[in-house]
């Protein structure tokens, strides 16, 4: 996202805070995303989640299998993975693609799945919703852990394919896919734009990732 | 800013007498040189445009900064977190927190008020009275209980708002990420703190040493999960915190309507926006 981009999604976000009456005028887009239907998608995808990491009695690769049925279904992962990559998606080879798209999956399967320890006992709660840009809303819940701070977790929402989808998670402020984009962009840079080296880097990641999981 | 071939000139440069300042800015020079990124090429605008848009052009320097502050953190910091953690048990770990944050209030009313934020500053002389009075010299944070929740406020954010930009990205080895605007702000914050200047006697200063002391921990201790997560958990640890920073620090000068409990802070570093993470 270029800066500008962001100052402008900004200031919808400013105008999003007067609602009413101009909320009621958005509603007439067709690309409007219901915000009654983003909140309950987020609220059904957090119960799911939630249960699947809290599930007592199976297995870490079952309940890693759950997840990843869950955020395949739930998180736009083709849109999300694109827009990481930026610029270098089209640097990439179609094969390279295809293979950073598995990748980027599986990276997200198993940033989870490697922690289920330290999540054990998660909660969260609902918070306000609101229409971020047209086309998306911001979905704000409280994530609790026990002997943890509770933390401010928002979900972007958007219709992709006329179904809610993840586009974004927002901790604190502070975007996961502007980070990761950031992240990715900076390896490609370093290595002189050469996407194969992200691809080894993830590659190591998953591993590192999976042998913590470890039973 | 394509220079760099020079800094390595100057250094094996013949050495005559030079006087220490003389020496001094030549360091100074080599490093900026050193420590300067070579700009893209400016035939790729999308290349052009990110630089611009990372807003890093010490980057080489920052890298570097960063491996020393990585080196300074495990040696020193963390653990003496990690110690604090263990040894402290979590009820005294809190009314610490409590302690610090009421401790802050001044400089937080100050800054609500350059910002014209009524209805903040408010909030925040409330709490410090609350919390000073029924909260046992702000040990408990009652206020909160009351409708009061606390929001952090410093100097960095008030220039912010006032319209200054916030220069190059920085980092600093044990103030982290940061950025000339938000340098300043941690200093005229530390200034306008009326605890900086309380002394006269022992007790007084062991207890500002006390404070700042436990600052350091506080906010340590609250980063460690965070933290280990942005070290085993990145391709670019360096790059991520970069991002990281300066979204958390937009979000903060937004002041956004409905904050969550836990939004506070800028969670990195003990620089600008010293909270950690609240309990």
């Amino acid at each position: 996202m270029t800066r500008p981009a962001l100052a402008t999604r900004r200031r919808l976000l400013g105008a999003a805070a007067l609602t009413g009456g101009l909320l009621a005028m958005r509603r007439g887009h067709a690309q409007q995303i219901d915000l009654a239907r983003a909140t309950s998608f987020i609220q059904a995808t957090g119960e799911e989640l939630v249960a699947a990491i809290n599930a007592a009695g199976a297995s870490v690769a079952q309940r890693r299998e759950r997840v990843a049925q869950i955020l395949r279904r739930a998180v736009d992962v083709d849109g999300v993975g694109r827009f990481i990559l930026g610029r270098w998606w089209r640097n990439a080879t179609a094969e390279q693609q295809q293979e950073y798209l598995q990748l980027f999956e599986q990276v997200l399967i198993r940033n989870l799945s490697a922690r289920f320890g330290e999540y054990q006992g998660v909660r969260f709660a609902l918070g306000r919703t609101q229409a971020r840009t047209e086309e998306d809303a911001l979905v704000s819940t409280i994530v609790e852990r026990p002997g943890n701070p509770a933390f401010g977790l928002d979900w972007r929402v958007a219709e992709v394919g006329g179904q809610p989808k993840v586009v974004d998670v927002i901790a604190e402020g502070t975007s996961l896919r502007l980070t990761t984009r950031s992240e990715y962009s900076s390896v490609v840079t370093r290595n002189g734009g050469n996407v194969a080296a992200l691809l080894t880097a993830m590659r190591q990641q998953i591993q590192q990732l999976s042998a913590r999981e470890g039973g | 800013m394509t220079v760099i071939p020079k800094a390595g000139s100057a250094a094996t440069a013949p050495r005559r007498r030079a006087g220490p300042v003389r020496l001094a800015a030549a360091f100074l020079l080599g490093l900026a040189l050193v420590g300067c990124a070579s700009r893209p090429d400016p035939a790729d605008p999308e290349a052009v445009a990110e630089f611009e848009q990372t807003n890093d052009p010490l980057e080489p320097l920052n890298r570097r900064m960063f491996v020393v502050n990585d080196g300074l953190d495990t040696l020193v910091l963390r653990p003496a977190a990690e110690a604090y953690r263990i040894f402290i048990p979590p009820e005294i770990r809190t009314s610490v927190r409590n302690m610090l944050g009421n401790l802050r209030s001044p400089v937080i009313l100050l800054n609500d008020v350059l910002q014209g934020e009524t209805q903040r500053a408010g909030t925040t002389l409330g709490r410090f009275v609350l919390n000073t009075t029924l909260g046992v010299g702000g040990l408990f944070d009652v206020a909160t209980g009351y409708g009061l929740p606390g929001h952090g406020e410093d100097f960095g954010q008030t220039l912010a708002v006032w319209g200054a930009g916030e220069g190059p990205y920085l980092f600093l080895p044990a103030l982290g990420p940061s950025n000339p605007r938000d340098l300043v702000g941690t200093g005229v914050d530390a200034v306008s703190n009326p605890f900086t200047w309380i002394s006269g006697g022992a007790w007084l200063d062991t207890a500002t040493a006390a404070r700042i002391g436990l600052q350091v921990l506080d906010t340590r201790e609250g980063l460690i999960e965070p933290l280990d997560a942005l070290r085993q958990g990145s391709l670019d640890p360096y790059a991520a915190l970069r991002s990281a920073y300066r979204q958390r620090r937009a979000a903060e000068i937004r002041n956004p309507a409905v904050s969550s409990p836990a939004a506070r802070g800028t969670g990195f570093g003990v620089g600008a926006g010293v909270d950690g993470p609240r309990r």
